[in-house]
Protein backbone atom coordinates (compact mmCIF):
# COMPACT_ATOMS: atom_id res chain seq x y z
CA UNK A 1 0.00 0.00 0.00
CA UNK A 2 1.39 3.42 -0.83
CA UNK A 3 1.19 6.46 1.38
CA UNK A 4 -1.80 7.97 -0.43
CA UNK A 5 -3.93 4.85 0.13
CA UNK A 6 -2.80 4.73 3.75
CA UNK A 7 -3.84 8.35 4.28
CA UNK A 8 -7.25 7.66 2.77
CA UNK A 9 -7.85 4.61 4.94
CA UNK A 10 -6.61 6.51 7.95
CA UNK A 11 -9.12 9.31 7.29
CA UNK A 12 -11.97 6.80 7.20
CA UNK A 13 -10.87 4.81 10.22
CA UNK A 14 -10.36 7.85 12.41
CA UNK A 15 -14.10 8.44 12.47
CA UNK A 16 -14.51 5.36 14.65
CA UNK A 17 -12.55 6.91 17.52
CA UNK A 18 -14.23 8.40 20.54
CA UNK A 19 -13.98 12.19 20.91
CA UNK A 20 -11.32 11.95 23.58
CA UNK A 21 -9.18 9.44 21.70
CA UNK A 22 -9.65 11.31 18.44
CA UNK A 23 -8.34 14.56 19.95
CA UNK A 24 -5.30 12.73 21.34
CA UNK A 25 -4.62 10.86 18.12
CA UNK A 26 -5.10 13.81 15.78
CA UNK A 27 -2.69 15.95 17.75
CA UNK A 28 -0.13 13.21 17.41
CA UNK A 29 -0.90 12.72 13.72
CA UNK A 30 -0.46 16.40 12.84
CA UNK A 31 2.67 16.63 14.95
CA UNK A 32 4.28 13.59 13.35
CA UNK A 33 3.28 14.58 9.81
CA UNK A 34 4.77 18.03 10.36
CA UNK A 35 8.21 16.51 10.95
CA UNK A 36 8.85 17.35 7.33
CA UNK A 37 12.17 15.63 6.72
CA UNK A 38 10.86 12.12 7.34
CA UNK A 39 10.03 9.52 4.70
CA UNK A 40 6.33 9.72 3.92
CA UNK A 41 5.72 6.02 3.42
CA UNK A 42 7.18 4.99 6.78
CA UNK A 43 5.43 7.89 8.50
CA UNK A 44 2.02 6.85 7.20
CA UNK A 45 2.69 3.19 8.00
CA UNK A 46 3.40 3.86 11.64
CA UNK A 47 0.44 6.27 11.87
CA UNK A 48 -1.86 3.56 10.56
CA UNK A 49 -0.42 1.04 13.01
CA UNK A 50 -0.92 3.39 15.93
CA UNK A 51 -4.49 4.01 14.82
CA UNK A 52 -5.23 0.28 14.46
CA UNK A 53 -3.81 -0.33 17.90
CA UNK A 54 -5.87 2.48 19.39
CA UNK A 55 -9.05 1.14 17.77
CA UNK A 56 -8.40 -2.36 19.11
CA UNK A 57 -7.69 -0.99 22.56
CA UNK A 58 -10.70 1.29 22.44
CA UNK A 59 -12.89 -1.75 21.82
CA UNK A 60 -11.64 -3.02 25.17
CA UNK A 61 -12.41 0.26 26.91
CA UNK A 62 -8.89 1.66 27.06
CA UNK A 63 -8.05 5.29 26.35
CA UNK A 64 -5.26 6.72 24.21
CA UNK A 65 -3.49 8.10 27.27
CA UNK A 66 -3.38 4.62 28.82
CA UNK A 67 -1.73 3.20 25.72
CA UNK A 68 0.63 5.93 24.57
CA UNK A 69 1.20 7.58 27.94
CA UNK A 70 0.13 10.97 29.21
CA UNK A 71 3.01 12.80 27.51
CA UNK A 72 1.91 12.65 23.86
CA UNK A 73 4.57 15.07 22.62
CA UNK A 74 7.36 13.06 24.18
CA UNK A 75 5.93 9.86 22.73
CA UNK A 76 5.57 11.42 19.28
CA UNK A 77 9.17 12.68 19.46
CA UNK A 78 10.29 9.14 20.23
CA UNK A 79 8.47 7.86 17.15
CA UNK A 80 9.85 10.65 14.97
CA UNK A 81 13.34 9.94 16.27
CA UNK A 82 13.13 6.38 14.94
CA UNK A 83 11.61 7.22 11.55
CA UNK A 84 13.97 7.07 8.58
CA UNK A 85 14.66 10.40 6.84
CA UNK A 86 13.88 11.34 3.27
CA UNK A 87 16.36 10.01 0.72
CA UNK A 88 18.68 12.73 -0.57
CA UNK A 89 17.51 12.33 -4.15
CA UNK A 90 13.93 12.96 -3.08
CA UNK A 91 15.02 15.89 -0.97
CA UNK A 92 16.76 17.53 -3.94
CA UNK A 93 13.76 16.92 -6.19
CA UNK A 94 11.44 18.44 -3.62
CA UNK A 95 13.70 21.47 -3.34
CA UNK A 96 13.71 21.93 -7.12
CA UNK A 97 9.94 21.49 -7.15
CA UNK A 98 9.57 24.18 -4.47
CA UNK A 99 11.71 26.64 -6.42
CA UNK A 100 9.79 25.97 -9.64
CA UNK A 101 6.44 26.53 -7.92
CA UNK A 102 7.77 29.68 -6.34
CA UNK A 103 9.01 31.02 -9.68
CA UNK A 104 5.77 30.00 -11.38
CA UNK A 105 3.60 31.89 -8.90
CA UNK A 106 5.98 34.84 -8.93
CA UNK A 107 5.99 35.10 -12.72
CA UNK A 108 2.26 34.54 -13.09
CA UNK A 109 1.37 37.17 -10.49
CA UNK A 110 3.77 39.59 -12.16
CA UNK A 111 1.98 39.19 -15.47
CA UNK A 112 -1.48 39.19 -13.92
CA UNK A 113 -0.93 42.37 -11.90
CA UNK A 114 0.50 44.07 -14.95
CA UNK A 115 -2.56 43.09 -16.99
CA UNK A 116 -4.98 44.25 -14.29
CA UNK A 117 -3.24 47.60 -13.81
CA UNK A 118 -3.10 48.21 -17.53
CA UNK A 119 -6.59 47.13 -18.56
CA UNK A 120 -8.57 48.08 -15.45
CA UNK A 121 -6.81 51.27 -14.37
CA UNK A 122 -4.94 52.34 -17.50
CA UNK A 123 -1.62 52.29 -15.63
CA UNK A 124 1.69 51.18 -17.18
CA UNK A 125 1.71 49.49 -20.52
CA UNK A 126 1.44 46.08 -22.09
CA UNK A 127 5.20 45.93 -21.88
CA UNK A 128 7.10 45.69 -18.68
CA UNK A 129 10.69 46.63 -18.06
CA UNK A 130 12.79 43.95 -16.48
CA UNK A 131 16.32 44.46 -15.23
CA UNK A 132 18.13 41.16 -15.16
CA UNK A 133 20.42 42.13 -12.29
CA UNK A 134 17.68 43.27 -9.96
CA UNK A 135 15.42 40.39 -10.92
CA UNK A 136 18.14 37.91 -9.96
CA UNK A 137 18.90 39.75 -6.72
CA UNK A 138 15.21 39.91 -5.75
CA UNK A 139 14.93 36.20 -6.42
CA UNK A 140 17.92 35.33 -4.28
CA UNK A 141 16.75 37.49 -1.40
CA UNK A 142 13.14 36.37 -1.37
CA UNK A 143 13.88 32.64 -1.70
CA UNK A 144 15.63 32.25 1.68
CA UNK A 145 13.05 34.63 3.11
CA UNK A 146 10.27 32.36 1.95
CA UNK A 147 12.03 29.26 3.27
CA UNK A 148 12.52 31.01 6.60
CA UNK A 149 8.84 31.96 6.83
CA UNK A 150 7.80 28.44 5.88
CA UNK A 151 10.05 27.05 8.59
CA UNK A 152 8.59 29.46 11.16
CA UNK A 153 5.02 28.44 10.32
CA UNK A 154 5.88 24.74 10.61
CA UNK A 155 7.63 25.30 13.93
CA UNK A 156 4.66 27.27 15.25
CA UNK A 157 2.19 24.57 14.15
CA UNK A 158 4.30 21.87 15.78
CA UNK A 159 4.56 23.88 18.96
CA UNK A 160 0.80 24.50 19.04
CA UNK A 161 -0.10 20.82 18.57
CA UNK A 162 -0.47 19.75 22.16
CA UNK A 163 -1.71 22.95 23.76
CA UNK A 164 -4.87 24.85 24.24
CA UNK A 165 -4.48 28.18 22.49
CA UNK A 166 -6.92 31.01 22.67
CA UNK A 167 -8.57 31.23 19.22
CA UNK A 168 -8.46 35.02 19.19
CA UNK A 169 -4.80 35.07 20.18
CA UNK A 170 -4.02 32.57 17.44
CA UNK A 171 -5.89 34.66 14.88
CA UNK A 172 -3.96 37.75 15.92
CA UNK A 173 -0.65 35.91 15.72
CA UNK A 174 -1.40 34.76 12.17
CA UNK A 175 -2.66 38.19 11.17
CA UNK A 176 0.46 40.01 12.39
CA UNK A 177 2.61 37.29 10.88
CA UNK A 178 0.85 37.62 7.52
CA UNK A 179 1.19 41.42 7.43
CA UNK A 180 4.85 41.23 8.39
CA UNK A 181 5.72 38.66 5.75
CA UNK A 182 3.90 40.49 2.95
CA UNK A 183 5.59 43.70 4.13
CA UNK A 184 9.00 42.02 4.00
CA UNK A 185 8.49 40.90 0.40
CA UNK A 186 7.23 44.33 -0.67
CA UNK A 187 10.25 45.91 1.03
CA UNK A 188 12.56 43.63 -0.96
CA UNK A 189 10.80 44.57 -4.21
CA UNK A 190 10.87 48.25 -3.34
CA UNK A 191 14.42 48.64 -2.07
CA UNK A 192 16.30 46.62 -4.66
CA UNK A 193 17.58 49.19 -7.21
CA UNK A 194 17.29 48.73 -10.97
CA UNK A 195 20.49 47.47 -12.51
CA UNK A 196 21.72 44.98 -15.06
CA UNK A 197 20.51 44.28 -18.57
CA UNK A 198 17.16 45.80 -19.45
CA UNK A 199 14.44 43.85 -21.23
CA UNK A 200 10.98 44.89 -22.28
CA UNK A 201 8.55 42.02 -22.18
CA UNK A 202 4.78 41.92 -22.63
CA UNK A 203 2.67 40.79 -19.68
CA UNK A 204 1.45 37.67 -21.43
CA UNK A 205 5.05 36.49 -21.56
CA UNK A 206 4.99 36.34 -17.76
CA UNK A 207 1.63 34.58 -17.72
CA UNK A 208 2.90 32.01 -20.20
CA UNK A 209 6.18 31.62 -18.32
CA UNK A 210 4.24 31.07 -15.10
CA UNK A 211 2.15 28.33 -16.71
CA UNK A 212 5.20 26.57 -18.17
CA UNK A 213 7.03 26.69 -14.84
CA UNK A 214 3.94 25.40 -13.06
CA UNK A 215 3.59 22.44 -15.41
CA UNK A 216 7.29 21.64 -15.03
CA UNK A 217 6.91 21.76 -11.27
CA UNK A 218 3.97 19.34 -11.53
CA UNK A 219 6.16 16.97 -13.55
CA UNK A 220 8.87 17.10 -10.91
CA UNK A 221 6.24 16.50 -8.24
CA UNK A 222 5.19 13.28 -9.93
CA UNK A 223 8.81 12.14 -9.90
CA UNK A 224 9.12 12.59 -6.14
CA UNK B 1 12.07 -10.36 18.83
CA UNK B 2 11.75 -13.81 20.30
CA UNK B 3 8.01 -13.52 19.80
CA UNK B 4 8.34 -12.32 16.22
CA UNK B 5 10.71 -15.23 15.64
CA UNK B 6 7.97 -17.69 16.61
CA UNK B 7 5.28 -16.21 14.38
CA UNK B 8 4.46 -13.09 12.42
CA UNK B 9 2.47 -10.63 14.48
CA UNK B 10 1.00 -7.18 14.21
CA UNK B 11 1.45 -4.44 16.77
CA UNK B 12 -1.58 -5.03 18.94
CA UNK B 13 -1.05 -8.80 19.00
CA UNK B 14 2.54 -8.29 20.01
CA UNK B 15 1.65 -6.05 22.93
CA UNK B 16 -0.91 -8.59 24.17
CA UNK B 17 1.62 -11.43 23.90
CA UNK B 18 4.23 -9.47 25.83
CA UNK B 19 1.69 -8.90 28.57
CA UNK B 20 0.85 -12.59 28.63
CA UNK B 21 4.52 -13.29 29.31
CA UNK B 22 4.23 -10.98 32.28
CA UNK B 23 6.17 -8.08 30.82
CA UNK B 24 4.55 -4.91 32.08
CA UNK B 25 5.50 -2.54 29.29
CA UNK B 26 3.30 0.31 28.19
CA UNK B 27 1.56 -0.73 24.99
CA UNK B 28 2.69 2.26 22.99
CA UNK B 29 6.36 1.75 23.78
CA UNK B 30 6.65 -1.18 21.38
CA UNK B 31 6.34 1.06 18.30
CA UNK B 32 9.54 3.07 18.66
CA UNK B 33 11.31 -0.26 19.24
CA UNK B 34 9.68 -1.86 16.19
CA UNK B 35 10.78 1.11 14.09
CA UNK B 36 14.34 0.82 15.30
CA UNK B 37 14.50 -2.92 14.64
CA UNK B 38 13.17 -2.28 11.13
CA UNK B 39 15.76 0.41 10.51
CA UNK B 40 18.50 -1.99 11.58
CA UNK B 41 17.08 -4.64 9.25
CA UNK B 42 16.43 -7.16 12.03
CA UNK B 43 12.71 -7.37 11.33
CA UNK B 44 10.53 -6.51 8.39
CA UNK B 45 6.95 -5.33 8.16
CA UNK B 46 4.46 -6.19 5.45
CA UNK B 47 0.83 -5.34 4.92
CA UNK B 48 -1.36 -8.43 4.82
CA UNK B 49 -5.03 -9.22 5.11
CA UNK B 50 -5.90 -10.07 8.66
CA UNK B 51 -8.55 -12.73 9.27
CA UNK B 52 -10.71 -10.35 11.28
CA UNK B 53 -10.66 -6.72 10.30
CA UNK B 54 -8.56 -4.53 8.04
CA UNK B 55 -5.15 -5.01 6.45
CA UNK B 56 -2.47 -4.87 9.06
CA UNK B 57 1.25 -4.57 9.08
CA UNK B 58 2.64 -7.93 10.13
CA UNK B 59 6.20 -8.22 11.33
CA UNK B 60 8.52 -11.07 10.61
CA UNK B 61 12.14 -11.69 11.48
CA UNK B 62 14.98 -11.45 8.96
CA UNK B 63 18.08 -13.61 8.69
CA UNK B 64 20.06 -10.82 10.30
CA UNK B 65 17.47 -10.73 13.05
CA UNK B 66 17.84 -14.44 13.76
CA UNK B 67 21.60 -14.00 14.09
CA UNK B 68 21.18 -11.03 16.39
CA UNK B 69 18.72 -12.97 18.52
CA UNK B 70 21.11 -15.91 18.76
CA UNK B 71 23.90 -13.58 19.81
CA UNK B 72 21.69 -11.97 22.42
CA UNK B 73 20.71 -15.38 23.76
CA UNK B 74 24.36 -16.37 24.12
CA UNK B 75 25.24 -13.16 25.92
CA UNK B 76 22.23 -13.56 28.16
CA UNK B 77 23.19 -17.12 29.04
CA UNK B 78 26.66 -15.93 29.93
CA UNK B 79 25.50 -13.29 32.40
CA UNK B 80 22.36 -14.99 33.70
CA UNK B 81 24.01 -17.45 36.06
CA UNK B 82 26.60 -15.02 37.48
CA UNK B 83 23.97 -12.33 38.06
CA UNK B 84 21.63 -14.78 39.76
CA UNK B 85 24.50 -15.87 41.95
CA UNK B 86 25.40 -12.31 42.85
CA UNK B 87 21.87 -11.29 43.71
CA UNK B 88 20.80 -14.39 45.61
CA UNK B 89 24.11 -15.39 47.12
CA UNK B 90 22.84 -15.55 50.67
CA UNK B 91 20.07 -17.93 49.73
CA UNK B 92 22.46 -20.47 48.29
CA UNK B 93 23.60 -22.85 50.98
Amino acid sequence: MNSKELIEINNKKRKKLTAENLAYYENMLVYIRLSHDKAEQETEEILSELLDHLLDAQAEGKTAAEIFGDKPRQYADEIIGELPGIVTKKRILMFIMGILYFMAVFSFLHGLLNAIFYYAFGLGSVYREIYMGSAALKFFISLPLLLGLYYLVIQYLRWSCFQQINKIAEFLIFWVFGILSVGLFLAVLYFVPDFGLKFELPFYFFLLMGCILFLTAQKVKNMV
Amino acid sequence: MAIINQETVYGYELSLKLQNYGLKVSEGSIYPVLLRLQKEGLIKGEFKNSPNGPDRKYYFITKQGINALEEFRNNWEKIKVPVDLLLYKEQIP
